[in-house]
């Protein structure tokens, strides 16, 4: 039997009302808790991805030295943990349907491990993003940098799953860019006792079905300032390479670079803190625009 | 963050659920893909210019789609319906509703939901070619087939106005 459209859409009309004659209720908060559960996602996967490609060319660039020097002289693993990380130039960004990249606007690197180090840097646009890449893929990192409501967000966890984020006009600090701005870092060694020190202080909060604390979970206490500042206090300054990049839009001047003995712009300059000395007014991020990796 | 989401939830939660109802044909999974597709909107709610509606229905249409294919069991929808019925039965007009709403299950995801922005939202071609991210062109052919496949007649609601008209 041939149907009119007339029908169709008398269909449609009536098959759309609940037979049970109940309304679906809108949950704002869940959904807007969902909203910005896919924006940490969004800005977590752009910065793995920058940290995959990093890591990637780390171990391409380690491969011919080690084919070089023999295995025997020199530990493929040993070799990987020495070489020196490389920034990007271009930092991608994926807000939504738009995407658009970041250029390298200041960079500092580092050869010691343990200190909490104050990065300090001139953002040119709202959407100011931070890259920190390590000698070795498995050091821990936190990151914490400004949020717009006062409180502190950021990135914490192994090198390796993801070290950075951006900021957009949703995230971005109040007078974002009327001046200098700083991001506080810390790098810990791979092997830093982070679970030992995160369950003692009874900082590590399993997530999931894991009931153990596991890496995920550590990686997060390394968020509380109690953790970072014990974890300081037990390793020590150590060797180790790392390097942060600041990203921004493209600015007129060239980008900044030093190192952790060198001479910062003005605008840009880094500060080493001993273990312990870190800001004590820091509160525990709770709410952050990145993820944990 | 907020710049009239509350409002836009609270005005067209509603419509939308029903809309993605007949996309999903379960009120469980509507209310959920509504949802998703309303917290997609709200992480990009300040950069939509003007009515969120078709950026809203293109999330929906989208979203359901990929879950569609994530969820597809191999069902193949056939040319010919397994029964047919006496024109003439008055008591089979019910099963003729059901015939339909069977059919416009078994359209493909794209198609479904060119017939229910076209029929139910009442966007025209144009609009729904917008909204599914493809040309007028292949949305009037989507349509053709989905009506074909329906045993919709296009013809036969001008027919009747010609007769009602004489």
């Amino acid at each position: 039997m041939k149907h009119t459209e007339s029908d169709l859409r008398t269909l449609l009309e009536e098959y759309t009302h609940d037979p049970a004659g109940r309304q679906p209720v809108p949950h704002l908060k869940a959904i807007v808790r969902r909203g910005r559960r896919t924006r940490r996602v969004r800005r977590a996967l752009g910065a793995g991805t920058a940290l995959a490609v990093a890591a990637t060319a780390t171990v391409l660039l380690t491969g011919p030295l080690r084919t070089g020097q023999g295995e025997a002289a020199q530990p493929p693993a040993l070799a990987r943990i020495e070489a020196p990380p490389k920034l990007r130039e271009e930092f991608p960004v994926v807000l939504g349907a738009e995407r658009s990249t970041l250029s390298l606007i200041h960079s500092e690197r580092f050869s010691t491990t343990g200190a909490a180090r104050t990065v300090t840097f001139t953002p040119t646009s709202h959407f100011t993003g931070y890259e920190v890449v390590c000698g070795d893929p498995r050091a821990w990192i936190v990151i914490s940098s400004p949020l717009k409501g006062g409180e502190d967000g950021g990135t914490s966890g192994r090198c390796e799953g993801g070290g950075g984020g951006h900021h957009d006009k949703l995230s971005v600090p109040s007078g974002w860019l009327k001046g200098p701005q700083s991001i506080k870092v810390w790098v810990f060694p791979a092997d830093a006792p982070v679970v030992k020190v995160a369950e003692e202080l009874g900082r590590c909060v399993p997530s999931g079905e894991s009931t153990t604390c596991d890496e995920q979970a550590a990686g997060r206490a390394l968020r509380n300032q109690d953790v970072l500042d014990r974890l300081s206090a037990e390793v020590g300054e150590r060797p180790g390479e790392w390097a942060v990049g600041i990203y921004d839009s493209p600015s007129p001047g060239p980008a900044t670079t030093a190192d952790s003995s060198g001479r910062p712009s003005p605008a840009n300059a880094t500060t080493a803190e001993p273990p312990g000395t870190s800001d004590p007014g820091q509160t525990t991020p709770q709410t952050t625009p990145q993820t944990t990796p | 963050m907020d710049d009239g989401f509350a409002e836009y939830v609270a005005h067209r939660h509603l419509r939308l659920c029903r809309m993605a109802y007949l996309l999903t044909r379960d009120w469980g999974t509507a209310e959920d893909l509504v949802q998703t597709a309303l917290a997609k909107a709200w992480v990009s709610w300040r950069r939509i210019e003007g009515n969120p509606d078709p950026y809203v229905y293109r999330i929906i249409v989208n979203t359901h789609a990929s879950w569609w294919r994530r969820l597809w069991r191999g069902e193949v929808p056939v040319e010919a319906l397994p029964e047919t019925v006496d024109p003439n039965d008055q008591a089979a007009a019910a099963d003729d509703r059901a015939v339909l709403w069977n059919a416009i299950g078994a359209l493909s995801p794209r198609q479904r939901a060119v017939i229910v922005l076209h029929y139910f939202e009442g966007r025209t071609l144009t609009q729904v070619a917008d909204i599914v991210g493809c040309s007028l062109g292949a949305v009037k052919s989507q349509l053709g087939r989905a009506l074909t496949r329906l045993r919709v007649d296009p013809d036969i609601r001008t027919m009747n106005l010609e007769e009602l008209q004489r």
